[in-house]
């Protein structure tokens, strides 16, 4: 916008990127029903705890095989072998997940 | 190809049985036909079993070490120093776990993890201490803070413990976060991340004028970066209250293992980074600073684990004192100071847990320890002599050999600072005050201690002979760490 020209398209999206949660916020604020009282000021567990830890685990996960995959054909059978590792470290902690019972339903 | 296999065949057996265990210990604490075990002593002797396989691994590949240079471009490079650092910290770990038995059952504490978040970070310090490359050595820090925070933050039920690890996890993540900051300034200045190039790169640069200011930030950054991390005392805030709230094997685990590893790490660091006058300056202040706030800090403590936790960052002083001047005499003093740390560390946090009728939490309670229980009230002042640089005990082996190194290197004004701290440490009634509620006060009430357990004895008895015999005979200790001091210098 001011210095640098090949970065325009990237200042409009930052600018968008912000204003679409304010606007979200302030349009939610305005038309939500408000109610006093003390049982609004306690704390909320929502319960999606450990569907946010295991989330962010296997985010990261993806994350790390994305370049990998996309890179497959160019790299040879020991890249291979070492993204197999890879997985295999992370299934060893779904299997933790698993029984530790955080991928129940209730 | 294999060769390179074999080179790192420790920390790969490290990496695979602490995975076999986390699922062993999952698998059948939740299975509901065995009636949910809570599977922590068993998953604790198989732990300190397998650190003890690591390390019979490590001592087996010793002749390997000359082929092992094969990694040497990539990651880490593996010599005398890292060898015998490793095997000492593989010794200090399976101390530490020792430790903990006895407090597993006396808490009843179930939780297998921390067993396995034990051997973890020991890998990654296992891959620290010879790590020969900005990356890997950033890599190798972050994971063993990482398995720090939680397991500092293991006693569920303890407010003391909860805030311990949130305070560790901010003073460890920040450091982290100027290590890194500085390693990629570095980067950007030089295009280089492996030592051997930011050697040649950074071969007297203050010297030659060919200075450059982001080299100049890299270096303090990294510098203050690893200061943090061992809890050096213009950035040591959070680290007595980490210390005190922490189960007491952990804060064993954390006073000892990063140390060792951090330093070798740091020596190597400043060796490449050519030990300018930035760095030099930086690391003799933060020695003062430690040595006067360790000796200070401690006299108005009451509590047990404080005064310890005090002594501890006092006593890293004295050793960063050897490490900040750039000798090899330097480096072999520092190793010498992290060997008698390391047994002197283990000696005073295997006796403090061991104290328990209530838990001991106040130095009142040790009154009269010399009638109810006198081995180890004599076994507790020798460890608090040793710290304190008595003489007949190794402690003041390690001192004089610091002071001296210090004194070689031309800190005129270092070393008497030292001697004057550890004076004041000595006779302002800090360890001897220990030693004299224990031998010479007489409690109200008489407290009386459960005995100790087998395992800690046997720790306790090890660590305590090294202590006394390491002065008459100290030259095994004193070759050894020449020998290495003079290899981490090739």
């Amino acid at each position: 916008m001011f210095l640098l020209h090949e970065y325009d398209i990237f200042w409009t999206f930052l600018i968008i990127a912000s204003l679409i949660p304010i606007l979200v916020f302030w349009i939610s604020g305005l038309l939500a029903p408000v109610s006093k009282g003390p049982e609004k000021l306690s704390s909320y567990e929502s319960g999606y705890y450990m569907f946010a830890l295991v989330f962010v685990v296997f985010d990261v996960d993806t994350v790390f095989l994305y370049p990998w995959a996309m890179s497959f054909d160019v790299l040879g059978l020991s890249v291979f072998i070492e993204a197999f590792i890879f997985v295999l470290i992370l299934v060893v902690g779904l299997v933790y997940a698993w029984r530790k019972g955080a991928l129940e339903w209730s | 190809m294999f060769n390179l296999f074999l080179a790192v065949s420790p920390e790969i057996f490290l990496i695979n049985a602490t995975f076999i265990l986390l699922i062993h210990g999952v698998v059948f604490s939740t299975s509901k036909k065995d009636d949910y075990p809570p599977l922590v002593s068993n998953v604790g002797w198989l732990g300190l079993l397998s650190v003890l396989i690591t390390l019979l691994l490590l001592a087996a590949g010793a002749p390997l070490l000359t082929i092992a240079h094969l990694f040497w471009n990539n990651f880490f490079r593996r010599d005398n120093f890292t060898y015998f650092c490793q095997i000492l910290l593989l010794l200090s770990t399976a101390g530490t776990i020792s430790m903990c038995f006895d407090s597993f059952e006396k808490e009843r504490f179930d939780a297998f993890e921390f067993i396995v978040l034990i051997p973890l970070p020991t890998r990654s310090m296992l891959l620290m201490i010879p790590a020969h490359d900005l990356i890997a050595m950033y890599l190798a820090i972050e994971l063993q803070s990482l398995c720090f925070y939680v397991i500092a933050a293991s006693k569920r039920k303890s407010e003391f413990s909860t805030e311990a690890g949130s305070k560790y996890l901010i003073l460890g993540a920040f450091p982290s976060g100027i290590l890194l900051f500085g390693c990629s300034m570095i980067y950007g200045s030089t295009g280089a991340t492996h030592f051997d190039q930011l050697a040649k790169i950074l071969t007297g640069y203050e010297i030659t004028g060919a200075r450059s200011s982001g080299i100049f930030m890299g270096i303090l950054f990294i510098a203050v970066g690893s200061l943090f991390k061992i809890t050096a005392v213009p950035f040591h805030m959070w680290a007595p209250d980490i210390y005190e709230g922490s189960p007491t094997p952990v804060t064993a685990f954390l006073s000892i293992a990063p140390k060792i590893s951090i330093f070798a790490n740091m020596s190597r660091v400043s060796i490449v980074a050519s030990y300018g006058g930035t760095l030099q300056q930086i690391f003799f202040f933060c020695s003062i600073a430690s040595m006067i706030l360790g000796a200070l800090a401690a006299m108005a403590q009451t509590k047990v684990k404080r005064p310890l936790a005090h002594s501890s960052i006092g006593h890293v002083g004295y050793i960063r004192t050897g490490f900040s001047c750039g000798t090899i005499e330097g480096i072999q003093s520092l190793l010498i100071g992290i060997f008698i740390y390391a047994s002197m560390t283990i000696d005073a946090f295997a006796i403090v847990p061991a104290l328990r009728q209530t838990r001991v939490k106040y130095i009142a309670d040790l009154g009269a320890l010399a009638k109810t229980n006198p081995i180890l009230a004599m076994t507790f002042s020798i460890t608090m002599f040793s710290y304190a640089g008595i003489p007949p005990l190794a402690g003041f082996c390690s001192k004089f050999y610091l002071f001296f190194a210090a004194l070689g290197c031309g800190a005129y004004f270092l070393a008497p600072v030292g001697v004057v701290t550890s004076v004041i440490g000595r006779w302002a009634f800090y360890y001897i005050r220990l030693a004299k509620r224990m031998f010479f006060d007489r409690p109200r009430t008489w407290i009386l201690y459960e005995p100790m357990d087998r395992d800690k004895s046997l720790l306790l008895a090890m660590t305590s002979s090294f202590i006394t015999s390491s002065f008459p005979y100290p030259s095994p200790l004193f070759d050894l760490t020449h020998q290495m001091a003079l290899s981490s210098y090739l």
